[in-house]
C-alpha cells in the first residue's frame, strides 16, 4: 500500500514536469503552428543555468535566472532561424528544430561534460514530510505545489490577457485571426518565449530531484511529445490530463515491472492514435492542419 | 507533326535502349567511384574498414532518402530495422547455423524479416502524417528496443551479441575468406591495395545492387506514382491512386534495405548491439539523408560518407565533433535545403533530361476515340444513373446537407445552386466520397456506393474537378493527365517497381485526348504551376476527365475566369455533356440559365427546388431564398 501511495506521488511529480514542457510545446504549436523538437532544450538549458547560478549566488536566484536566460535564448531562436520555417512543412520543422536540440546538447556537453550531475536539495527543505502511512522528500512536494500554481499562472495568461485570447483564437483559425489584425506576430513571440521558460524554470527546479546530464532534453522531450500527441495537439488541457496520465502510468509500471515503464508510454501512445487520433481533448481540425 | 502510327513502338524500344544504356552508364560510374573511394579517404585519415562500414551505412540512408526524399514520409524508428535486420542475422548465424554460417541465408533472412515488420508497422503507421506519423515509427522503434534489449535469452540483453561468424561466404563450391585483403602493393600517399579486404568488394556490390534498383524504382511506374501522392495526395486520391497502399509499399522497401544494411554491418562489425536499435540511430539517418541532400538518389551517400568521416577522423581530435555535426545539419537545412550534392548538382539534373525524354516520345496527332459514349447508359431511360435518398451530412451539430433526395438522369447536364452556405460543395464532396454521408444513401447505377472511397468511386466512373484547381503544380500539364490516365489504366495500385509507365500505350493516348478536350495541346509542356487561372481550372477538369469518368463533378468551373474565358469554357462543358453525365455548381447564372438540361436549388442544406430552367426562374421559393423576396423583375434585372 505505501509502495502504491509512493508510486502515484513520484508519478505526480514526473507527470507535472511532462505537464510543464508539453503545456509550452502545444501552446506553441497552437500559436506558430511549430513542431518544436527544440522544446526539451529548453528544459536543459533551464536546468544548466539554474545549476551555475546555484552554485555561485544561491538556488532561488538560479529559479529566477533559469526562466529569463532560456526566454532570451528562445526569442535569439525564434528571430534568427525558425520564424523563417513558421510556414514550412512540418518535416521542415521537426528537422531544423531536431538539429538545433543536438547543437544544445553538444554545446552543453562540451561547456559542463558529460557527466550527470545533481542540483542539491536547499537546505530548507530537506527532509521528508509524513503523509499519513508514508513519509516523503518535502521539496518533490513543494515541486509540485509550485508547478501546479505556475500551470495555473499559464491557463490565467491565457483566458485573461489579450495575448491568451490571440492564443486561443489561433489554435482555432490562425489566418482569420491575421485577418482580423490580431498582432500574431508579437503574441508568437511572448507565447514562444513564455513556453520556454517554463520548461526552463522547471528544468532548474526539477534538478534536485532528477539528475542532470547534456541528454536530459532529449529524455524529456520525447515522452512530452508523447503526452501532447495523447492529450491532443494544441490543447491545453489536453496536455496537462496527458501529462499527468503518462507519468502516473511509468510511475505505476515501474512498481509492477520496472523494465516496461518506458515502453508503456509508447504503447499507450500508439492506441490513442489508432483509437481517437486527434488525442483525448484534441479537436479533430487541428490534425489535418499538422 | 504528324507521325506515322507505327512510329510509337518503335520510339518505346528506343527509349528502352536509351535507359538501359543510361542505367549501364550509372553502374559503370558507380563501380569507379567506389573503387577509388578508399584510396581519398586514406590521403585525408580514414581508413580501409571505415570505407567498408560507411558503404553498408549508406545503404540504410537510401533507403531513408526512398521514404523521406521521394514519399514525402519522416520516419524517427528506421532504426528498428537497421538494429532488427542486425539481430536476426546474427541469431541466424549464430543459432540457426552455427556448424555451418552461410551469410547469405542470413543477410537474405534478416531482410525478409524486416520487409515483413516494415509492413506490419506501416499498416498501422502509413494514415499518419508529419509529427504525427514521425511520434509513432518512434513509438514502435522503441518497443523494440524494449523487445530486444529483454530477450536477454536471444539478443544477450544489453551486452548484445559479439563473435559473428563473418569471414566465409559460400560462392558455388568455393568458401570465399571476406576479410582476405588484395595483393598488397604500395600506393604511396593513397595507402596499400592490401588494406582492402574483399568484405569492400562485397559491401560496393550490394550498394550498387540497391541504388540501381532504387533508381529504377524512382522512374518506374510505382515512383511516379509515389511522388505525385507526396506532391498533391488529395489529387492523386480523386483520380483513382490508393495512397495508403502506396506509402505503405514505399515503407515495406525501405524497412527492407534498411534490414539488409543493418544485416551485412552486423556480420562486418562481427557484433551487434541495442545501440543499433536507439533513437539515436533513427536520429542519424536522418542526419546523413539531410546533409546528401534529398530527391537525389546518390546524395544519402554523400551525406553518410561526409558524416561518418567527420565522426571518426575528428573525434579523434576534438570533443566537439558531435557539435560540428549538429552545426552543419542545422545549416544544411536553413541554407542548403536541396543538400551538399542536390545543391552541387541542381543545374545539371534538371534541363537536359527533360528536353532528352520530350524529343523520344512521339506524340499522336489523332487519338483514338477511347471515351466511350455513354450511349448504352442514355437509352436506360427512366433508370437514373446516381441518385440520393435522404442524403444527409453532421459537421458537429451543423447539418450541411439533410434530406437531399436527388436524380439525375445520364444524359443530363445537371447544375446545382444555391447561394452561399447552401451545403453544395458539401454534397458533391458526398457525391464523389470524398467525405462519408451521416445518413441516407447513395445510390450510383442501381448499387449503394454511400461506403465506398472515393478512390474505388473513380474506378467505378465518378469524378471531380475542384473548386480550387488541384493539381501537380511541379508536373508538366502533360504529366498530370498521364497521371490520371495511368491510374484508369493500371487500377488503385501496382506494384511496377521496375516497369515505366511510358510503356501503356493506353496513357499517352488518353491523357492527350483529355487534353484535347480542353484545348490545353499548346501548353503540354508547362508546368501546372506556372499556367494561368483559367488553364489551371481547364486543367483540373482535363484531369478529371483523364480517368474516363460516367459523371463528371464540377465544382465552379468557371469562377474567377473573364468573361471570354468562360463562355469558351462553358461551350467545352456543353461538348463533355453529350458524352457523359455532367453535374456542375455554378454562381455564374448566364451559364446555369444557358447550359443546363435541368436545375437543382439547394438551400439551407437540403433541396428546394428541381425543374428546367424556366420552371426555376419562375419559382417564387427559389426568388425568396436567393432575393429575400424581391420580386421576378428585379431578379431579372440583376
Amino acid at each position: 500500500m505505501e509502495a502504491v501511495i509512493e508510486a502515484l506521488l513520484n508519478g505526480l511529480v514526473q507527470g507535472l514536469i511532462y505537464v510543464a514542457i508539453a503545456v509550452g510545446l502545444t501552446i506553441i504549436f497552437g500559436t506558430l503552428r511549430l513542431v518544436n523538437f527544440a522544446h526539451g532544450a529548453f528544459y536543459a538549458i533551464g536546468a544548466y543555468v539554474g545549476l551555475v547560478v546555484a552554485q555561485h549566488v544561491g538556488f532561488v536566484p538560479g529559479l529566477i535566472a533559469a526562466p529569463l536566460a532560456v526566454a532570451v535564448f528562445a526569442v535569439l531562436l525564434d528571430r534568427l532561424v525558425l520564424q523563417y520555417f513558421y510556414e514550412k512543412t512540418p518535416t521542415a520543422q521537426i528537422l531544423v528544430t531536431f538539429g538545433i536540440a543536438l547543437v544544445v546538447e553538444e554545446t552543453l556537453r562540451l561547456i559542463f561534460g558529460g557527466t550527470t550531475q545533481q542540483f542539491p536539495t536547499p537546505a530548507a527543505l530537506q527532509g521528508a514530510v509524513s503523509l499519513g502511512p508514508i513519509a516523503y522528500p518535502a521539496y518533490r512536494l513543494v515541486f509540485a505545489v509550485g508547478v501546479l500554481i505556475m500551470i495555473g499562472l499559464v491557463w490565467l495568461f491565457l483566458v485573461r490577457t489579450n495575448y491568451g485570447l490571440v492564443v486561443r483564437a489561433g489554435v482555432r483559425d490562425r489566418i482569420m485571426v491575421q485577418l482580423l489584425g490580431g498582432n500574431i506576430r508579437q503574441a508568437s513571440t511572448v507565447v514562444f518565449a513564455l513556453g520556454a521558460a517554463v520548461a526552463g524554470l522547471v528544468g532548474a527546479a526539477a534538478s534536485p530531484i532528477y539528475s542532470i546530464d547534456p541528454s536530459t532534453g532529449f529524455l524529456f522531450l520525447v515522452p512530452s511529445f508523447v503526452v501532447v500527441v495523447v492529450g491532443g495537439l494544441g490543447s491545453f488541457w489536453g496536455a496537462v490530463l496527458g501529462g499527468l496520465l503518462i507519468g502516473e502510468l511509468q510511475s505505476l509500471t515501474t512498481l509492477v515491472y520496472a523494465p516496461a515503464a518506458n515502453v508503456i508510454i509508447y504503447i499507450c501512445m500508439a492506441l490513442v492514435l489508432l483509437f481517437r487520433p486527434q488525442g483525448l481533448l484534441g479537436e479533430s481540425e487541428v490534425i489535418r492542419q499538422s | 507533326m504528324t507521325t506515322a502510327p507505327n512510329a510509337a513502338p518503335e520510339g518505346a524500344a528506343f527509349e528502352r535502349r536509351a535507359s538501359l544504356v543510361a542505367d549501364l552508364r550509372f553502374v559503370l560510374l558507380a563501380a569507379l567511384a567506389l573503387a577509388a573511394f578508399p584510396f581519398v579517404l586514406h590521403p585525408i585519415g580514414g581508413y580501409a574498414g571505415l570505407a567498408t562500414q560507411i558503404l553498408i551505412t549508406s545503404i540504410a540512408a537510401v533507403a531513408f532518402n526512398l521514404l523521406l526524399g521521394y514519399a514525402g514520409m519522416l520516419s524517427y524508428g528506421q532504426a528498428m530495422f537497421y538494429g532488427g535486420g542486425g539481430y536476426v542475422a546474427a541469431i541466424l548465424l549464430l543459432r540457426a547455423m552455427p556448424q555451418h554460417p552461410n551469410l547469405w541465408l542470413a543477410v537474405l533472412g534478416a531482410t525478409l524479416v524486416t520487409a515483413i515488420m516494415a509492413l506490419l508497422v506501416g499498416a498501422v503507421t502509413v494514415r499518419l502524417y508529419g509529427i504525427y506519423f514521425a511520434l509513432l515509427t518512434l513509438a514502435f522503434a522503441q518497443m523494440v528496443f524494449f523487445i530486444v534489449e529483454q530477450a536477454k535469452d536471444w539478443t544477450n540483453g544489453d551486452d548484445g551479441l559479439q563473435s559473428i561468424p563473418n569471414a566465409l561466404l559460400p560462392i558455388g563450391p568455393w568458401n570465399v575468406d571476406l576479410t582476405v585483403g588484395l595483393p598488397p602493393v604500395d600506393l604511396g600517399p593513397f595507402g596499400n591495395l592490401g588494406d582492402i579486404k574483399l568484405w569492400y568488394i562485397l559491401a560496393a556490390i550490394a550498394l550498387i545492387a540497391v541504388l540501381l534498383f532504387t533508381r529504377l524504382l524512382i522512374r518506374s511506374q510505382f515512383g511516379e506514382v509515389l511522388t505525385a501522392i507526396r506532391e498533391n495526395e488529395e489529387r492523386s486520391v480523386m483520380v483513382g491512386f490508393s495512397a495508403p497502399l502506396y506509402r505503405l509499399a514505399a515503407f515495406g522497401i525501405a524497412g527492407a534495405l534498411t534490414g539488409l544494411a543493418g544485416a551485412l554491418r552486423a556480420c562486418y562489425d562481427g557484433t551487434v548491439a541495442v545501440e543499433s536499435l536507439s533513437i539515436e540511430r533513427s536520429g542519424q539517418f536522418v542526419v546523413y539523408t539531410v546533409v546528401g541532400g534529398v530527391q537525389t538518389l546518390v546524395s544519402p551517400v554523400v551525406g553518410t560518407a561526409l558524416i561518418m568521416y567527420l565522426e571518426n577522423v575528428l573525434s579523434g581530435k576534438t570533443p566537439a565533433w558531435r557539435l560540428i555535426e549538429g552545426i552543419i545539419f542545422v545549416a544544411v537545412i536553413v541554407f542548403l535545403p536541396r543538400g551538399v550534392l542536390g545543391t552541387l548538382l541542381n543545374q545539371r539534373e534538371k534541363n537536359p533530361r527533360s528536353i532528352f525524354r520530350r524529343a523520344l516520345r512521339p506524340r499522336t496527332e489523332e487519338p483514338e476515340p477511347l471515351l466511350r459514349p455513354n450511349v448504352e447508359g442514355r437509352r436506360a431511360g427512366p433508370l437514373s444513373i446516381i441518385e440520393t435518398s435522404k442524403l444527409g451530412k453532421l459537421f458537429g451539430h451543423f447539418a450541411a446537407n439533410h434530406d437531399i433526395d436527388f436524380q439525375v438522369d445520364p444524359a443530363e447536364l445537371r447544375a446545382v445552386i444555391g447561394p452561399n452556405g447552401a451545403g453544395k460543395t458539401t454534397f458533391f464532396n458526398l457525391l464523389a466520397g470524398t467525405i462519408a454521408p451521416t445518413s441516407g444513401t447513395i445510390n450510383y447505377k442501381g448499387r449503394d456506393v454511400s461506403r465506398v472511397s472515393g478512390t474505388e468511386r473513380v474506378h467505378l466512373g465518378i469524378a471531380k474537378a475542384f473548386q480550387t484547381a488541384s493539381l501537380y503544380p511541379d508536373q508538366t500539364v502533360r504529366q498530370n493527365c498521364r497521371l490520371a490516365a495511368l491510374a484508369r489504366v493500371q487500377g488503385p495500385f501496382a506494384l511496377q517497381v521496375l516497369r515505366r509507365s511510358t510503356r501503356l500505350d493506353d496513357v499517352d493516348a488518353l491523357a492527350e485526348r483529355a487534353m484535347d478536350r480542353l484545348e490545353l495541346a499548346a501548353v503540354a509542356d508547362v508546368r501546372a504551376g506556372d499556367l494561368s487561372h483559367g488553364d489551371k481550372k481547364r486543367l483540373d477538369i482535363a484531369i478529371a476527365l483523364a480517368t474516363q469518368p460516367q459523371i463528371l463533378l464540377l465544382d465552379e468551373p468557371v469562377a474567377g475566369m473573364s468573361k471570354d474565358e468562360a463562355r469558351k469554357t462553358e461551350g467545352l462543358i456543353r461538348r463533355l455533356s453529350t458524352e457523359m453525365t455532367v453535374l456542375v455548381i455554378e454562381h455564374d447564372m448566364e451559364m446555369v440559365m444557358g447550359i443546363s438540361d435541368t436545375i437543382t436549388v439547394l438551400h439551407q442544406g437540403t433541396v428546394l427546388a428541381t425543374g428546367t430552367p424556366a420552371e426555376i426562374r419562375a419559382n417564387a421559393t427559389v426568388q425568396e431564398a436567393y432575393l429575400g423576396g424581391h420580386t421576378e423583375e428585379e431578379f431579372a434585372g440583376a
